[in-house]
């Protein structure tokens, strides 16, 4: 009986401990998880002249490298290694993606050199070319996952 | 001064305590040195209490801020340079000693009964000084910084189901960058020194009741009291340990990089790398898969912290191969990590500031002091013990001093 009893104020004991620290927990954690949200999309805009052979910028949120091919070509891609998020470095002299972080490797179109530690490529990005002026903007020029 | 503190003691309550206290041994063995490094992690970590906070009354926390407080403290603010530097160079040695402390009470085997609690709290403490190393290191808001943060913020994203939010959670957004700073400030500042300095107390007083551990296989050659005797020394070695600490601190200041810009993103630097106690880990992600990392780092973990329970037999070997495995395979990744680093030049836009002339020879002239203490509380601890002898009868020769 004695013992019921106790059993019986331990559970009012926890039940009002709970319902003061849930709510609590749960604001507290929802305070610190809050993540904002990132405007996804947008362009960005920049004179042919800069890329020589290549020119990092940013896009709304997105680091982007613009390179310049051996054939004048202008091409623009996410600039971020899809391992663990450094910046990617273009090397002109063979033509492909570098991150110097954990030595990732994209060939020439982005796609991700297999044994080097990017599982994903890099997403090539739509370039409009108006005389001198490039518009850089966040589509990707192929659909992805293609 | 003796009267206030027996006022005191005696308004407290606190006579037991102080008598329990002043009976506590410590023996002597052949493995007594280690001893001396927990000490001088606390007195490290009182150091960088004190350094940080005087930081933080001109650190400004916010990405456009940052950088050029950081910049100002070392340029502009008398002593900004040297207590930059001291904070840094702080940090590396607490860590340092922290380690060295871990692992000798592991080989000593201090951790066991009734020292199980005590063990916990150290793990926990190591994982809050690792937690300080990280947090810090993005403030400057430097390229350097923003690349190792980058990429350690990142790297819980790759451990299936709860992973993506761990780095959510690191970032407080998508991508590193201003929210990030503040909530590696808010943790660097506020919510790890709290818990730090809750655990250090629960740390210290278990010691302060269970006393140091004698390991099982040492001879031992005497004991001495803790507060007439070793604390004397351990004061000695803390001064001697500030000497050469500040002399480094001045003499070798902490360089600031180049800051980081959001708006025009640049290339990580050449060889972008964390600290070196982070080495180990950096270099296990450039060889295996995140998961196997985070998989070997979990079960280091969970063994390192259930160690004591595991260890019941007296001539238990396993666990000082599994520690000696341990250490080899830290000590193999961190030395394989430093060797793929590639030599570079001078980097550009690197900030270095030293004090002039005069204030560098006054901190030597500081450090010798310290070393001078040292040696004066050594002979008078000396003298000390020479009169308690004498007083119980003991033979010997008369003190000279």
């Amino acid at each position: 009986m004695e013992g019921k009893r106790r059993n019986v104020l331990k559970g009012i004991f926890g039940a009002t401990a709970a319902f003061f620290t849930a709510p609590i927990v749960y604001a507290v954690g929802r305070f610190i998880s809050h993540i904002p949200d990132v405007k996804s999309g947008g362009s960005a805009t920049l004179a042919a002249s800069e890329v020589a052979p290549s020119k990092l910028i940013r896009v709304g949120e997105e680091p982007v490298v613009v390179i310049k091919e051996k054939d004048g070509d202008i091409r623009a891609f996410t600039a971020t290694c899809t391992h663990l998020k450094c910046i990617v470095s273009y090397r002109p002299q063979t033509s492909d993606f570098f991150c110097k972080c954990h030595r990732g490797e994209y060939d020439t179109n982005g796609v991700n050199v297999p044994g080097t530690r990017p599982k994903r490529p890099l997403t090539e990005l739509t370039v409009n070319k108006d005389g001198e002026t490039l518009t850089i903007s966040l589509t990707p020029l192929k659909p992805q996952n293609a | 001064m003796s009267q206030w503190f027996t006022s005191i003691t005696h308004a407290l309550h606190l006579e037991g305590v102080l008598a329990a206290l002043k009976k506590k041994p410590v023996t002597h063995h052949r493995h007594t040195i280690w001893y001396y490094f927990g000490g001088l992690t606390l007195f490290f970590l009182i150091i960088q209490f004190v350094t940080g906070i005087l930081l933080l009354f001109y650190y400004v926390p916010s990405a456009e801020g940052a950088h050029e407080s950081v910049k100002r403290i070392m340029t502009e603010i008398p002593f900004g340079w040297l207590i930059r530097s001291m904070h840094s160079w702080g940090a590396n040695i607490f860590i340092a000693f922290m380690i060295i402390h871990m692992f000798s009470t592991f080989f000593l085997r201090s951790y066991r009964h009734p020292r199980e609690l005590m063990w916990i709290t150290g793990v926990i403490l190591m994982l809050l000084a690792l937690g300080f190393g990280f947090t810090g290191y993005l403030l400057p808001w430097d390229e350097t910084a923003f690349f190792a943060t980058q990429i350690g913020a990142e790297t819980p994203a790759e451990v299936p189901i709860l992973g993506e939010f761990v780095a959510l959670m690191i970032k407080g957004a998508k991508e590193v960058g201003g929210a990030t700073l503040t909530r590696m400030f808010a943790l660097h500042v506020g919510v790890f020194p709290l818990i730090t300095l809750l655990v250090v107390l629960a740390h210290i007083t278990m010691i302060m009741l269970f006393g140091v551990s004698t390991p099982k296989s040492a001879v031992v050659r005497g004991e001495e009291k803790y507060f007439s005797s070793y604390l004397p020394k351990e004061l000695a070695v803390w001064l001697i340990g500030f000497a050469v600490f500040i002399v480094i601190a001045a003499l070798y200041p902490w360089e600031l990089g180049r800051a980081y810009d959001m708006a025009n993103p640049t290339e990580p630097p050449d060889n972008v790398h964390p600290e070196w106690y982070f080495m180990f880990l950096f270099q296990t992600l450039r060889i295996m898969p995140e998961w196997m990392a985070f998989l070997g780092f979990g079960l280091f973990l969970v063994f390192w912290a259930v160690a004591p329970f595991l260890d019941r037999h007296a001539k238990n070997k396993v666990h000082t191969i599994v520690g000696i495995f341990i250490l080899l395979v830290i000590a193999a990744m961190t030395v394989m990590a430093y060797s793929e680093l590639e030599p570079v030049g001078e980097t550009p836009g690197v900030l270095k500031v030293q004090g002039d002339s005069d204030v560098l020879n006054a901190i030597w002239f500081f450090a010798v002091m310290s070393l001078f203490t040292a040696f004066v509380i050594l002979l008078w601890r000396k003298r000390n013990k020479r009169l308690q002898e004498l007083e119980n009868g003991g033979a010997g020769e008369q003190p000279k001093i």
